[in-house]
């Protein structure tokens, strides 16, 4: 099959799942009730509710509330935030902003660790490395991101004092200007060093907490699929031109491994974006997921139904655009030999 | 690269390119060790093309691989013998030297140097993910950085740091910066240069290999390629240094029928023009009879029979040998009747001592269970005509 | 002819025997393998350890009346630290006793993960056979729902589904069966088309058999080891997603689950107070690991093509 055609097949699906996706999402909050209630308050007359419920047309049935919700989410209405007392619209770029960037920077952690960690189990192949990540792998699927956090948050914070916690130090970025909403990037383009070094240092201990199980999943998948390589012809092939083991190594089997790998990198993003959610909670990260997490305690419907939306959505690209990396990486699989 | 009290160790018949004695690699495995290749001698004559006979199991790949120290360890120990080799090495003249005593660094030096090889499926010994430019010229990068620089018309015009990095750029050697470097002005220049050269190389290596337009295949990836384009690719690649030996592990078991002769011929012919020796490794007796000057028959991790083609092939001696020439399909044989030999191959696990054709043999007597038969000399008149069998010995 | 009959006769006894032990033979040699990794093993212990903790969870500490899943409360004894005598392991700043906690957490944790698994597989086998057997518009109605489903991540569906439901542990329940189920029906859709396509399902038509009959005699029991190493992994997972949105708030609070636990000791944790959070937190993670071992050491032996792909 070519790349081409399997990409037109993909995006045809898109839209499908999009809508379904919206569809289940608006469908759930309904059965939750009408969200009229934060429009409200106890002064108001029932003609006064009345017209609230005319003005955001929760007068008319299910279905076709869902159409005005579509229509105004194509208009950039998003509805109104009760956590945050603004329109999500407002809102929503500078925490998105701020959880991006701690997830990007836990997919760096977890994609250069697990890469490395996997290539090291992979290239020395004995019991001990075997054992290693074999426990770190079903350790990393097993372990609790609050807990994993929590234990940072005592050990490095509470107990030793070296990293902090929350964002950055607000005296420090008050003074810069914030075009991207990415601290680090902000520090660097305003040329404030020490903002910068600031904002690395309130990173790191999300994005490891964050990125562990990330880590230990891709790690697996690349020792694996380097063991295989490693047992291909080409293998041999390559020493006996004479190249170097670091060569025949990095070169020819580690290339070759990271195919797979990449599906397994682009699975994690959803792994990692779920988990923003808690770390963002136990971190105190202004972010998108701690919005998210105050807006499902409080009932905030717009909030939970954009913030839904909006990660299915960036979900499904990264898995389609993983999909056509993948594709195009592995000739074998797609044009066959 | 070798010391010099190593050539007073190991000698070698003058007219000999390598010599193997009492080979032994056996295999760790859960039932036991495997003895795939125990006690195998043989000879190879410089220039000559020796093909190495058995079926799929006998130990015959490994023996190859072993020349080159390919096989892995763990599951595979060496468990004895050694492999001496005449290195015609231009610088130091030749030299002979134990293959097996080599560190991986020395013999890393003769790899796809000094001895070449040839694998059995071409599809697979190519790296599916990188052009075959890339694929081939990293032998020339290894082995030959001054003819990549005279190509690249780089040679005595650089210096200093300058010549350190480029012949490390060359080599591969250089690290992730230095690489990322010759990607950048100053230094992409010289890139450009020694891209241009070694474009240049693999082009003729390709063209030696008789592959049309190669320029326009060298920036293919293999899988856009026939077998037998791929298979002459590999061959480029191997005698792209002009190897003293070169080891032909089966190279046309997994090519269509049609191209299977064309790449014989290949073969053949370049190795007439490079006077190179060859270790023709096959199951196929009657097309090892086409090609080689001489025959060793391998059986169950040992040599049977060896000698000249004409004389093993004429006058075989060991049953099992003779049950090989009788399967083979001829002219005078009646229509769809050929003849097998009985029973199976052995298990090579902690073999029991005794003849390991013994179970299969039709010919056996009565110590052959017990006695391990010697490769020996079948008569005072023709010395290199051996055989392993109790029927030949006083 | 009686004769020949006779002997058909014993041969059909003779058959069924052997059959009978071949399938025992085969289970033995199964479980062997399973017991031949030290790591399964391991799990397998942890597995035990727990669920004899769930069970007797009222004999190892007092139960709380009149609701013993609800904590106990001593607040005279409030942020006392571990090895306080009568709180083993400390209590937190609202004075739930952190062993407590653990131990009726397991009972906790035993009654969510068996409740979500015995209910998404049952909803999933039942969607997987039916899109699998009936096929055609319905299989790709069903399908598509399913990839739907799967495009949400996980854990925010489930936060979402119990947002909207309202805090509480039976809405906790339900979220994880809406979102669980989408595995078994794909699982199960698959095997039923692989195994469809078998000859002796062929050899079952050919003699004669009703689809119903080729469904439970052949299909189903085909189906089932792929299934129990999925079930086998959820009751780890599930356990792991619960106490997540138990610890972002979504239960009751106050009731002995060991996310909600973790939530609690959250609090004393600037204060230095780092056990209220730790050993619930502890529990959660041997849980899930003991599953996730022998879940894999399962896959392992029952379907070694598979890798690890999650």
């Amino acid at each position: 099959m070519q790349i081409r055609d399997y990409i037109i097949r993909r995006l045809m699906i898109l839209p499908i799942l999009i809508i379904g996706t919206s569809i289940i999402v608006f469908a759930l909050t309904r059965i939750g009730g009408s969200p009229i209630g934060i429009y409200l308050s106890h002064e108001m007359s029932p003609a006064e509710v009345q017209e609230m419920k005319e003005r955001f047309h929760l007068d008319k049935p299910v279905p076709v509330q869902y159409f005005y919700w579509i229509k105004g989410v194509s208009q950039g209405d998003l509805g109104w935030s009760g956590v945050a007392s603004a329109p999500v619209v407002d809102v929503f770029p500078k925490k998105f902003a701020a959880t991006m960037e701690l997830a990007i920077a836990a997919g760096i952690v977890a994609v250069s660790l697990g890469i490395a960690m996997g290539t090291f189990a992979g290239a020395r192949r004995n019991k001990i490395s075997d054992h290693i990540i074999r426990v770190v792998s079903v350790s990393g699927a097993s372990m609790p991101l609050f807990w994993f956090a929590i234990l940072l948050l005592i050990i490095f914070w509470v107990w030793l004092g070296w990293f902090p916690i929350g964002r950055s130090d607000p005296n420090l970025f008050e003074a810069i200007p914030h075009p991207t909403g990415f601290y680090t990037i902000d520090a660097l383009l305003a040329g404030n060093f020490s903002a910068f070094r600031d904002a690395i240092w309130h990173l790191i201990l999300p994005a490891v907490a964050l990125g562990y199980g990330a880590t230990a999943i891709i790690a697996r998948m690349m020792r694996s699929s380097l063991i295989e390589e490693l047992q291909e012809d080409y293998v041999d092939a390559a020493k006996a031109k004479g190249l170097a083991e670091r060569v025949v190594l990095k070169k020819h089997a580690r290339r070759n491994a990271l195919v797979p790998t990449v599906t397994v990198i682009g699975l994690t993003f959803g792994f990692l974006l779920q988990g923003t959610v808690v770390a963002e909670i136990i971190f105190r990260w202004p972010g998108l997921g701690r919005w998210m997490a105050s807006a499902v305690l409080r009932g905030d419907q717009a909030t939970i139904m954009t913030y839904v939306m909006f990660t299915s959505i960036l979900f499904l690209f990264v898995n389609l655009v993983v999909d056509i990396i993948y594709a195009y990486l592995d000739r074998r699989v797609v044009l066959g030999d | 690269m070798s010391p010099d009290n190593l050539d007073i160790q190991n000698s070698l018949d003058k007219d000999l390119i390598a010599s193997v004695t009492d080979l032994k690699v056996y295999f760790e495995s859960k039932q036991g060790m495997v003895h795939s290749v125990d006690g195998v001698s043989f000879d190879i004559v410089d220039g000559e093309m020796m093909g190495l006979v058995g079926e799929t199991g006998c130990g015959k790949s490994v023996t190859a691989r072993t020349f080159m120290q390919l096989v892995q360890s763990p599951p595979g120990v060496l468990a004895g013998g050694n492999i001496k080799f005449r290195s015609k090495n231009i610088k130091n003249g030749s030299q002979v030297i134990d293959l097996l005593d080599l560190s991986e660094n020395q013999i890393r030096e003769l790899r796809g140097e000094r001895i070449a090889m040839i694998f059995q499926d071409p599809g697979k010994a190519l790296n599916p993910g990188l052009t075959i430019r890339t694929q081939v010229a990293e032998v020339f990068q290894e082995h030959r950085e001054n003819d990549v620089l005279e190509k690249a018309g780089l040679k005595n015009k650089l210096s200093g740091v300058t010549e350190y990095f480029v012949k490390k750029y060359i080599k591969q050697e250089a690290g992730f910066l230095v690489t990322t470097l010759f990607k950048i002005p100053p230094l992409s220049t010289y890139k450009k240069k020694i891209d241009s050269g070694i474009n240049r190389l693999v082009a003729e290596a390709l063209e030696e290999t008789q592959i049309p337009n190669p320029t326009k295949v060298m920036e293919r990836y293999p899988h856009e390629l026939s077998g037998g384009m791929k298979q002459r690719v590999m061959i480029a690649q191997a005698i792209a240094c002009n190897p003293d030996l070169l080891i032909a592990d089966e190279p046309t078991t997994a090519l269509d029928v049609t191209v299977q002769a064309r790449v014989l011929d290949l073969i053949k012919e370049l190795q007439k023009r490079h006077k190179t020796s060859v270790l023709y490794i096959s199951h196929d007796l009657s097309l090892v009879r086409r090609i080689c000057d001489r025959i060793a028959v391998m059986y169950a991790g040992q040599i049977v029979e060896t000698g000249d083609a004409e004389t093993i092939f004429n006058q075989p001696k060991h049953p099992y040998t003779q049950g090989l020439i009788n399967a083979l399909p001829s002219m005078s044989h009646e229509r769809g009747k050929l003849e097998a030999i009985e029973g199976i191959v052995p298990e090579l696990i902690e073999p029991e001592p005794g003849c390991r054709f013994v179970s299969r043999c039709m010919r056996r007597k009565a110590n052959c269970e017990e006695i391990d038969p010697k490769l020996k000399p079948i008569s005072e008149v023709n010395k290199s005509h051996k055989v392993a069998c109790l029927l030949y010995e006083a | 002819m009686k004769k020949n009959a006779q002997n058909a006769g014993i041969d059909e006894v003779n058959f069924n025997d052997s059959a009978f032990k071949v399938r025992l033979k085969r289970n033995l040699e199964i479980l062997s393998n399973v017991l031949a990794n030290p790591t399964t093993v391991l799990g397998l212990i942890i597995v035990i350890l727990m669920l004899a903790m769930a069970i007797f969870a009222p004999v190892i500490t007092e139960p709380n009346t009149p609701d013993p899943y609800q904590m106990p409360r001593d607040w005279k004894a409030a942020r006392s630290a571990p090895l306080t005598p009568g709180h083993i392991l400390g209590t937190t700043n609202r004075g739930g006793d952190v062993f407590y906690g653990v131990v009726w957490g397991a009972r906790t944790s035993l009654k969510l993960s068996i409740l979500v698994v015995t209910l998404t597989v049952v909803l999933g086998v039942i969607i997987g056979s039916v899109a699998g057997i009936v096929g055609g518009k319905v299989d790709e109605i069903l399908m598509r729902i399913v990839d739907v489903f799967l495009s949400i991540p996980e854990l925010i569906f489930a936060l979402a589904i119990a947002a909207i439901l309202g805090p509480s542990f039976t809405n906790i329940i339900l979220a994880l069966v809406i979102v669980f189920w989408v595995k078994y029906a794909r699982i199960m859709r698959a095997q039923v088309i692989r195994i469809k396509q078998r000859e002796y399902v062929d050899a079952a038509k050919i003699m004669g058999a009703s689809k119903l009959q080729i469904y439970l005699k052949d299909i189903l029991p085909n189906s089932f080891s792929p299934v129990m190493v999925q079930a086998t992994l959820d009751m780890g997972n599930i356990v792991l997603v619960g106490a997540t949105l138990s610890f972002i708030g979504l239960s009751e609070a106050g009731i002995a689950e060991w996310g909600v636990l973790v939530s609690e000791g959250q609090a004393g944790i600037s204060a230095g107070r780092w056990w209220a959070s730790t050993f619930p937190g502890l529990m959660v993670f041997l849980w899930a690991l003991a599953f996730n071992l022998v879940g894999d050491g399962l896959r392992d032996v029952l379907d070694p093509r598979t890798e690890t792909k999650r």
